[in-house]
């Protein structure tokens, strides 16, 4: 196991993804839904820094647990939470908001959860960490950081609110 | 008012007579001592006179509403009063069945038109059909505390259990008349040696003593109190005997006419003998009394049954079941076992007039300083005799008519009103 | 780790109710979406096989389950072969070439559900066996309190009606005395057992304990071959919810729940129906959201 991103590393990318999501407005109107879990803190805090830059912004968090494709699977369903879009869907331009892009499933549960709230006018994705390996044609619009790794890797990122500090590391299975 | 009643011995539940005078003012017991009579006070010669409390009968037939012709609430209180008894419950099987708090409320009515205090019990089971519980709730409102379907058993155990369940939370109490209704047959007489020469399908003392223990082992379930009304058998007292010993909150009562006759007496089908639960045999009349004495039994009721001289004229198995008591239960009960010795006059006092009384949640009626006035001068140097004259009750129905006992109901004061004087 | 099936909440511990109460609350809020399905339950067969009738529960669940995105099944007792005399255990045998993911049963034998799940590898849900259990009733009316009452611990909820024949009674008090929650039980001598719950007899006694809601249960006089109480209007002035006694609960501010059908004029006047605190619609509400929680959390074994 080894300390791939330090806090430092984190704040960074978290910093790199909200500039980037503030040069592409085109009005400063910004809609971030970060998918549950550990998503829904990147979007907080890049949240909290594009009101800084003075961006109209508003937030969504998402929990895709019922939409995911391998409940067959597992041995109990995954734990509900709920989620919270107080804004209309329709129409809008929404940017999905998720901490490790990986095989791209999630997102394509996520994309099947927004589409159940309405018909937005487009979707975006903005990951913190993308670490390749797709399984599905998804690709991010945002990227705080692009990481390699091995398709068995274990990636474990950890936030403050979520999770007590922020990091990642990496486990390499031999 | 203000009565003075001197020379006379007075008799409580506890003691056997004891001389003293008693001075009523206005409805209340001044004195109870040897004493000079006070000055104007009206005084009542009661030299070799007995004074007592009123008499309380737990079980009478008033036949209102339905079947005004045998006898009425008010004819029925009469009665009472004429036999030294300032105070009765009614028992529900009129026409309509008093089973709901309608009824209740309308002979509750009419009692109140009474000189004495008239109670009643009400229906375990709509129209006593033993099919639907009554409307208890609706009843207690009303003043009803004794529940009973008396003139039939409720054959279902079930419904029975339930009932009792229902009810004891509504702080009431059951009464059973004990007869199992495939057993009873004819209802007219006991099985034994004189139905056997009259021909007639006699009723065993085991139809009785079956539902006995069946009431009883239910109420001792359930935790209700359950009072056997009229029992005919030495089997019976035994039973009651033995649940009494065992704590089971089980009373019971029996009535004169058990202790005085027996089968034997219907003699050429005299139906002034017919009765249910029917007379049975000499050892029963003996286990009856026994069971009075020792206090088995909780309490004496007549079970007064009134019914006309053309219905009793009818051939002995179609003849209604019954007696009339209230006029002469206490002076028959004098004449029969006071007068020699089987019992005293505290035995009457107790359980003719204290224990039917705190059965119905009363005051007991006590000859006593400070008590209201509720008592009776009984003579037992003179002689009664039982002629439809004599009698107050409509119906004259008895085995005593037109007979000569020993002992008379002189004077019957309630309150401030002296509501009878001979 | 997931249970196959549901069959009482006695077999349940404390965490697993409260995790289910908690997984019932993102299934509420899906239903004030345009679409209110998901596809959880994709695929999944769902069975109802109802031996007792039953409008509400029956909709219920099924709803429950259209909306985790399952297909459903009814299948329609009193026309089948059961009532030809085919028992329950062939049934099953026969149904299990249909392949169901999830048997919802309700049945007027206790303990039918549980002999069901025992024969199949389908999760089977019990929808109401007996006097027995009625495990999603008791869900649902924990979530519909625990709304009111977030702190049900220490909470009183007295359950008044006839005890003795009520599955319900026997669930609901069970879930809330797990939860923490008091209670008590109130009705006619006759229709209240004895056993572990404070027991009233008299309506004004069980008021003076002072219960923050109170849980009416359905009296039924059919159900009686020799009756256990005189009527339903004795009920109904003895026991019932009468406008009189509703002024009061109003002024104490407790609430008010029936798991329904609820007997008009019986356990209840018309007037309760329109009282603030009156949480019947809310309970029928929450009931799909239990039962999608229930869905969910179940694992079949079918393969």
């Amino acid at each position: 196991m080894s300390l791939a991103l330090d806090p430092q590393a984190i704040s960074t990318a978290v910093s790199r993804l909200a500039d980037s999501i503030y040069e592409a407005s085109v009005d400063g109107n910004i809609d971030l839904v970060g998918i549950r879990s550990r998503g829904d803190e990147v979007a907080e805090r890049v949240f909290c820094l594009l009101k800084e830059k003075g961006a109209n912004v508003r937030l969504g968090v998402l929990d895709i647990s019922l939409y995911r494709d391998d409940f067959e699977h597992l041995h109990e369903n995954p734990k509900l939470q709920s989620s919270e879009i107080d804004f209309p869907v329709d129409n809008s331009h929404i940017i999905l908001v998720d901490d490790v892009l990986f095989t791209g499933r999630t997102i394509r549960a996520a994309l099947d959860a927004l589409f159940d709230y309405g018909r937005p006018g487009s979707v975006q994705l903005a990951v913190l960490i993308d670490r390749g390996h797709r399984e599905l044609p998804v690709a991010p619009n945002y990227v705080g950081k692009i990481l390699e790794t091995n398709r068995l890797d274990h990636v474990l990122v950890r936030l403050k609110n979520t999770d007590g500090e922020d990091a990642l590391e990496i486990t390499s299975k031999k | 008012m203000n009565l003075f009643l001197k020379g006379g011995d007075v008799a409580t539940e506890d003691n056997a007579p004891t001389r003293a005078d008693v001075w009523i003012v206005d409805g209340t017991i001044k004195a109870v001592s040897v004493m000079d009579a006070p000055e104007g006070a009206r005084v009542i010669d009661c030299a070799g006179a007995v004074i007592m409390p009123g008499m309380f009968d737990a079980h009478v037939h008033f036949r209102e509403p339905g079947q005004e012709q045998k006898e009425t609430i008010l004819d029925g209180s009469e009665a009472a009063i004429n036999g030294g008894i300032t105070g009765v419950v009614m028992m529900p099987n009129t026409a309509p069945s008093i089973d709901s708090a309608a009824v209740v409320n309308r002979v509750m009515e009419i009692g109140r038109k009474c000189r004495i205090p008239i109670l009643t019990s009400g229906c375990i089971t709509v129209g006593r059909e033993g099919r639907e519980m009554a409307p208890i709730a609706g009843m207690k409102d009303a003043g009803v505390l004794m529940l009973t379907d008396d003139g039939d058993a409720v054959p279902n155990a079930a419904l029975l259990k339930r009932a009792m369940e229902y009810g004891k939370e509504f702080d009431m109490f059951f009464a059973s008349h004990c007869e199992d209704p495939q057993l009873a047959g004819l209802r007219a007489l006991n099985e034994g040696p004189v139905s056997y020469r009259l021909g007639i399908q006699g009723t065993p003392a085991l139809a009785e003593e079956i539902c006995m223990d069946r009431d009883i082992r239910i109420a001792h379930a359930t935790g209700a109190h359950l009072h056997i009304q009229h029992v005919s058998s030495k089997i019976g007292m035994e039973t009651i005997r033995w649940w009494k010993e065992k704590g089971a909150h089980v009373t019971a009562e029996v009535a004169p006419h058990h202790l005085m006759f027996r089968a034997e007496d219907i003699g050429d089908y005299d139906t002034h003998y017919k009765m249910n639960p029917p007379l049975r045999t000499a050892e029963d009349n003996a286990a009856l009394l026994e069971g009075l004495k020792e206090g088995v039994f909780d309490l004496i009721a007549t079970d007064h049954a009134p019914h006309t001289e053309f219905e009793k004229s009818q051939a002995f198995v179609d003849a209604p079941n019954g007696l009339v008591g209230l006029d002469h239960a206490l002076i028959s009960l004098y004449d029969r076992f006071v007068a020699n010795g089987d019992f005293g006059w505290e035995l009457l006092v107790k359980r003719y007039s204290a224990e039917p009384r705190r059965m119905m949640r009363l005051d007991v009626a006590e000859v006593a300083e400070g008590k209201p006035a509720d008592l009776i001068v009984f003579d037992p140097n003179k002689a009664t005799t039982v002629s439809k004259e004599f009698m107050k009750s409509k119906s004259s129905n008895t085995p005593f008519l037109d007979k000569t006992v020993k002992g008379s109901v002189e004077m019957v004061v309630l309150g401030d009103e002296i509501l009878l004087e001979r | 780790m997931a249970r196959k099936d549901f069959l009482d909440i006695v077999s349940l511990d404390r965490e697993e109710i409260i995790h289910l109460l908690d997984q019932a609350k993102p299934f509420k809020d899906l239903f004030t979406r345009s679409v209110k399905k998901v596809p959880a339950l994709n695929g999944k067969t769902v069975l109802m096989l109802f031996y007792e009738p039953s409008t509400r529960t029956l909709s219920s669940f099924e709803v429950a389950a259209k909306r985790l995105s399952a297909d459903v099944t009814i299948f329609d007792v009193p026309h089948s072969s059961v009532t030809k005399g085919e028992s329950v255990r062939d049934t099953i045998d026969t149904l299990q070439a249909m392949r169901a993911d999830y048997i919802v049963v309700r049945h007027r034998l206790s303990g039918q559900p549980a002999a069901i799940a025992r024969q199949t590898g389908a999760s089977v849900i019990n929808a109401g066996d007996g006097a027995h259990a009625h495990p999603t009733q008791a869900l649902l009316d924990a979530f519909t309190l625990r709304e009111v009452h977030p702190e049900l611990p220490g909470k009183k909820v007295l359950i008044m009606g006839d005890i003795l024949h009520s599955r319900v009674a026997r669930s609901t008090s069970t879930i809330l005395d797990k939860l923490g929650v008091e209670v008590a039980y109130c009705g006619p001598g006759s229709l209240v057992p004895h056993t572990r719950f404070k027991r009233f007899t008299n309506y004004d006694e069980a008021m003076k304990w002072g219960p923050d809601a109170v849980y009416l249960l359905r009296v039924q006089k059919e159900r009686q071959e020799a009756s256990f109480y005189p009527s339903d209007r004795e009920y109904h002035s003895v026991f019932g919810v009468t406008q009189e006694r509703l002024k009061r609960i109003s002024e104490e501010g407790i609430y008010v729940m029936h798991p329904g059908p609820i007997n008009r004029g019986v356990e209840l006047c018309d007037d309760v129906l329109d009282y603030e605190r009156c949480l019947i619609s809310q309970q029928v509400e929450n009931g799909i959201a239990a039962r999608m929680s229930v869905l969910y959390g179940l694992k079949p074994q079918t393969s």
